[in-house]
C-alpha cells in the first residue's frame, strides 16, 4: 500500500522557504540517472544572495511586497495622497524659485540659464509622476524617489527671504509665513498618507491571507482618520508660533516695553530665519518641559483611571 | 519606549533639514523640518512616552517602561490538550480584557513555538478594545513535528496612529504540551505481509490467535482460511464445519533500541533519522503492548534514557513520552548500550534496533555479541543519505560513495543474521518491517 502524498509544505520550518525534500523529475529519473546527467532544475532549491547594500543595512533598503489589489480604506488613501501631491506640486512650483540653487549657479556659470530652469521644473515632475506611479502602483521605490526630489528641489540658499517662483503671489509677511506653513504641513502629509497606503497594504493583505486578524477594522481605520485631521493642525499651531515669533515676542515684551517691542518688531534678525531658530527653541523648550516633568504620562494615568 | 525605522528617518531628516536651513538661511526648510519635528512630538505624546523623558526615576518606576497603557491589559489562555500527537490539532483561546476606562488599539500576537502551523484562526491580531471590556482570540495550531514545547507569551503592543513610536508588553503566560511521535497502524500490514508470528517469544499466553499450540475447536466463520479447518471434527458435527483455533505465541520481552545521537538528525528537520526511528519506535509499541507484550525502550545520545520493560498502557504513555524528548545529541556507541542491557534481558527475545548505522565503528561487534547470545536482532535503519541527497545537500558522487559503504555494512550485519532493513524515505513502515524479515 502507497501513501500518496502531495509536495510537502516546509515553509514554516525554513523561515518562509519551501524546501521540497524529494523533487519530482528526481523520482522520475530514478534508475536512469547516468554519470553524465545533469541535475534536473527544480531539484536545486533556490538561494537568495543578498546585495552588498542589503548586507551593509542588514536588509533590503525598500522592501519589495506584493499587495492584493486595494480595499476601499487604501483607495481612499490614495485618492487623499494624489490630492496632497497635487496641491503639494503646484505648491512647491509656487514658492521655491529656481535662483539660490545649485543648478541654476552652475547653468549660470555654463552660460546656458534655462538649462537650470529645466533641471528645476524637471525635479518637480519626477516627484509628481513618480508620486503618482508609487501611489497607484503601491511601489515604494518611486514613492521614496518622489520624496528625494520634492525634498532636493528646496534646497537652496534664499538669504532669509522668502521668494516666490510666480510674481502674483502676496508679498505680506503673515501670508507668505502662512503659505510656507501649508507648503511644510502638505509635504509631510503626502510623506505621510504615502507610507500609510504601504502600511494599510500590507494590513489588508495580511488580514486577507489569514496572517493576521483584525478586529473592529472600521473603528482602526476611523482613528487613522481622525488622527490625519488633527495631527496636521497641531503641527501647523506649533509651525506658526515657530514662525511668527518675530510678532509674539515684541507682544509680550510690549506689555512692560512698547519702544523695546517696536525695535524687536523691526529687528531684522528676529525676521530671518534666526529669529525662526529662536522661536524653535522656545517652543522646544515648553514642549521639553512637558515631557521632563512627565506631564503626557500624567495625563494618560488620569485618563486610564477616571471613571 | 521604542522607535521605528519611519520615526528614525523622520527625525533625522528634520534636523538635517532644520541644520541645512539655518545654513543655506531658507525659511522653507526650516519650516519643513519644524512640521515634521511638531508631528514627532504630537506622536510621542500622544503614545504617552512622558516617562522616557524624565531623569532620577526609582526602581518602582521601571514598570513604566510598559508605558501605563498596557498595565491594565490582561490576558488569560485555555488550550484544548496538552498531549497531541504529530500533526494533530490544538485549540488555542487567548482571552483579553482592558481593564482601564479608555479605549485602546493594540496589536496582540501569541506567540507559538516556530515548527507549529497555524491552522484555523490567527495567533497575531490587531483590535480595538473598548474600555472595560474582554475579548476572545481562538485558533488552532497543528504539531508537526514530536517534542516538549510552549505557548507563550502574549505579546502586546501599542502604537500610535502613524506608527511612529510604540510600547510593547510580554505577558508571562506560558502553556506547555507534549507532541508524541506519529503512530503507524501496523496489524494490518502484519497480516498482509503474511507474517503471523513475526517474533517469537517463549512464553505463551492463554490467547487465541496466530501461533502454533491448539486451542480449541469452534465453528467455522467466514474469511478463516480453508488450511484451518478440522476436517475431522467437521465430518463429527454433520457437516457443521470446524475450524482449529491456536494459541497465541506471545513474545516475552521486546526491547527497542533508539539511536539518538547527534548524527541521527542528519537531513531535515521534519524528515531526518530520528524523526522517522520515534515514529517506528512508538508505532512498535503501540502494536507490541495492544498484543500485552512487555516492550522496553532505550534512548542513547549523550546518555543512555531506558525504560524498564512492561507492558500496558501507562507503559506505552511513558514510552511515548520518552520518545517525544528524545534530543539528538552525544555519540555513545551501541556497544556500550548493548553491554549494559544484555545482562538484563531474556536470551532470545527480540531486539529492534532503530539506527542511521553511522558514525559507529562498534556496530558490526555489538550486532555480533547480541547474535552470539541468541537475540533476535532486528534493525530499521533510516537511511540519512536518502533525506540528505533528497534536500539536496549531497551531490551524487559523495551519494553514490556513501551509499556503497553503507550497503557493504548493511550486508555485513545481515551476514550475522541480523534483520536489517534499509529504510528509504517515503517507504512505510509496515513494508519497512517486512523487508527486514525478508518478504
Amino acid at each position: 500500500m502507497v501513501e500518496k502524498k502531495g509536495p510537502v509544505d516546509t515553509s514554516h520550518l525554513y523561515e518562509g522557504k519551501v524546501v521540497r525534500s524529494s523533487a519530482p523529475s528526481r523520482k522520475r529519473a530514478a534508475g536512469n540517472i547516468k554519470r553524465d546527467t545533469e541535475i534536473p532544475m527544480d531539484a536545486v532549491p533556490e538561494v537568495f544572495v543578498p546585495s552588498w547594500i542589503e548586507t551593509i543595512f542588514g536588509g533590503p533598503i525598500v522592501t519589495k511586497t506584493e499587495f492584493l489589489p486595494p480595499d476601499r480604506m487604501v483607495t481612499s488613501l490614495q485618492i487623499r495622497a494624489s490630492i496632497s501631491l497635487l496641491i503639494l506640486c503646484f505648491l512647491t512650483f509656487m514658492i521655491t524659485p529656481v535662483s539660490g540653487t545649485v543648478w541654476f549657479s552652475l547653468s549660470n556659470i555654463l552660460g546656458i540659464t534655462f538649462l537650470g530652469t529645466i533641471f528645476h521644473l524637471g525635479l518637480i515632475m519626477i516627484g509628481l509622476v513618480g508620486g503618482f506611479y508609487g501611489l497607484f502602483q503601491r511601489d515604494q521605490r518611486a514613492l521614496l524617489a518622489s520624496y528625494v526630489a520634492l525634498m532636493i528641489v528646496t534646497i537652496r540658499f534664499a538669504g532669509s527671504k522668502v521668494e516666490f517662483g510666480l510674481s502674483f503671489m502676496p508679498e505680506g509677511e503673515f501670508s507668505q509665513k502662512l503659505l510656507l506653513i501649508l507648503y511644510a504641513i502638505i509635504l509631510v502629509m503626502y510623506i505621510e498618507v504615502s507610507s500609510g497606503i504601504i502600511r494599510f497594504s500590507m494590513l489588508d493583505t495580511s488580514i486577507r491571507k489569514g496572517e493576521v486578524y483584525v478586529m473592529n477594522v472600521n473603528k482602526i481605520t476611523n482613528r487613522y482618520g481622525r488622527a490625519l485631521t488633527v495631527t496636521p493642525v497641531v503641527a501647523g499651531l506649533v509651525a506658526s508660533l515657530t514662525l511668527f515669533i518675530n510678532l509674539i515676542v515684541p507682544f509680550f515684551v510690549g506689555i512692560f516695553d512698547p519702544v523695546a517691542a517696536n525695535r524687536l518688531r523691526e529687528s531684522v534678525e528676529l525676521t530671518s530665519v534666526y529669529g525662526v531658530a529662536l522661536g524653535t527653541m522656545l517652543v522646544f523648550i515648553v514642549i521639553a518641559a512637558m515631557f521632563a516633568i512627565n506631564l503626557p504620562l500624567r495625563i494618560q494615568q488620569y485618563m486610564e483611571s477616571r471613571n | 519606549m521604542a522607535w521605528s525605522r519611519k520615526s528614525a528617518i523622520f527625525a533625522s531628516l528634520s534636523i538635517a533639514m532644520y541644520l541645512l536651513g539655518l545654513v543655506l538661511r531658507n525659511q522653507q526648510l526650516v519650516t519643513v523640518a519644524v512640521v515634521l519635528l511638531s508631528f514627532l512630538t504630537w506622536a510621542a505624546l500622544r503614545t504617552a512616552h512622558g516617562d522616557v523623558s524624565s531623569s532620577g526615576r526609582r526602581i518602582e518606576d521601571n514598570q513604566l517602561d510598559e508605558g501605563v497603557q498596557l498595565q491594565n491589559i490582561v490576558a488569560m489562555r485555555k488550550v484544548s490538550t496538552s498531549r497531541v500527537f504529530e500533526d494533530g490539532e490544538i485549540d488555542v483561546v487567548v482571552r483579553l480584557q482592558n481593564r482601564s476606562n479608555i479605549a485602546k488599539v493594540i496589536e496582540v500576537r501569541d506567540r507559538v513555538p516556530e515548527v507549529m502551523r497555524i491552522k484555523k484562526g490567527a495567533n497575531y491580531v490587531l483590535m480595538e478594545i473598548g474600555p472595560q471590556r474582554e475579548t476572545e482570540i481562538s485558533y488552532t495550531i497543528e504539531a508537526p513535528l514530536r517534542g516538549f514545547y510552549t505557548i507563550g507569551p502574549v505579546c502586546i503592543r501599542v502604537q500610535d496612529e502613524f506608527g511612529l513610536f510604540h510600547n510593547e508588553k510580554e505577558i508571562q503566560l506560558y502553556d506547555d504540551y507534549l507532541v508524541f511521535p506519529k503512530m503507524e497502524d501496523i496489524k494490518d500490514a502484519m497480516i498482509k505481509s503474511r507474517v503471523p508470528k513475526i517474533f517469537t517469544g517463549a512464553v505463551a499466553i492463554r490467547n487465541p490467535g496466530e501461533g502454533s499450540n491448539f486451542f480449541n475447536l469452534r465453528e467455522y466463520l467466514p474469511g478463516d482460511p480453508m488450511r484451518k479447518v478440522n476436517w475431522k471434527a467437521t465430518a463429527r458435527q454433520d457437516g457443521k464445519m470446524m475450524v482449529n483455533e491456536f494459541e497465541r505465541d506471545a513474545v516475552s520481552d521486546v526491547v527497542l533500541i533508539v539511536d539518538s545521537r547527534e548524527v541521527s538528525e542528519t537531513g531535515p528537520v521534519s524528515r531526518n533519522s530520528l524523526v522517522f526511528s520515534t515514529r517506528a519506535a512508538a508505532s512498535l509499541s503501540q502494536y507490541f503492548l495492544s498484543r500485552r507484550d512487555s516492550v522496553g525502550l532505550v534512548v542513547y545520545g549523550d546518555e543512555i534514557v531506558s525504560v524498564d520493560r512492561d507492558t500496558g498502557k501507562k507503559q506505552l504513555y511513558i514510552l511515548l513520552t520518552k520518545l517525544a524528548g528524545a534530543m539528538a545529541k552525544g555519540n555513545t556507541p551501541l556497544k556500550i548500550v548493548t553491554n549494559r542491557i544484555m545482562p538484563h534481558i531474556n536470551r532470545g527475545s527480540p531486539i529492534i534496533i532503530m539506527s542511521p548505522l553511522e558514525d559507529d565503528p562498534t556496530i558490526v561487534d555489538a550486532v555480533r555479541d547480541l547474535r552470539s547470545r541468541s537475540f533476535e536482532v532486528t534493525i530499521l535503519s533510516p537511511s540519512s543519505l536518502e533525506f540528505e541527497f533528497d534536500a539536496r545537500r549531497l551531490d551524487r558522487t559523495g551519494y553514490e560513495v556513501l551509499k556503497t559503504e553503507r550497503d557493504i555494512m548493511i550486508s555485513e550485519l545481515r551476514g550475522l543474521g541480523a534483520n536489517v532493513m534499509d529504510w528509504e524515505p517515503d517507504m512505510l513502515l509496515t513494508t519497512a518491517l517486512a523487508g527486514a524479515r525478508g518478504f
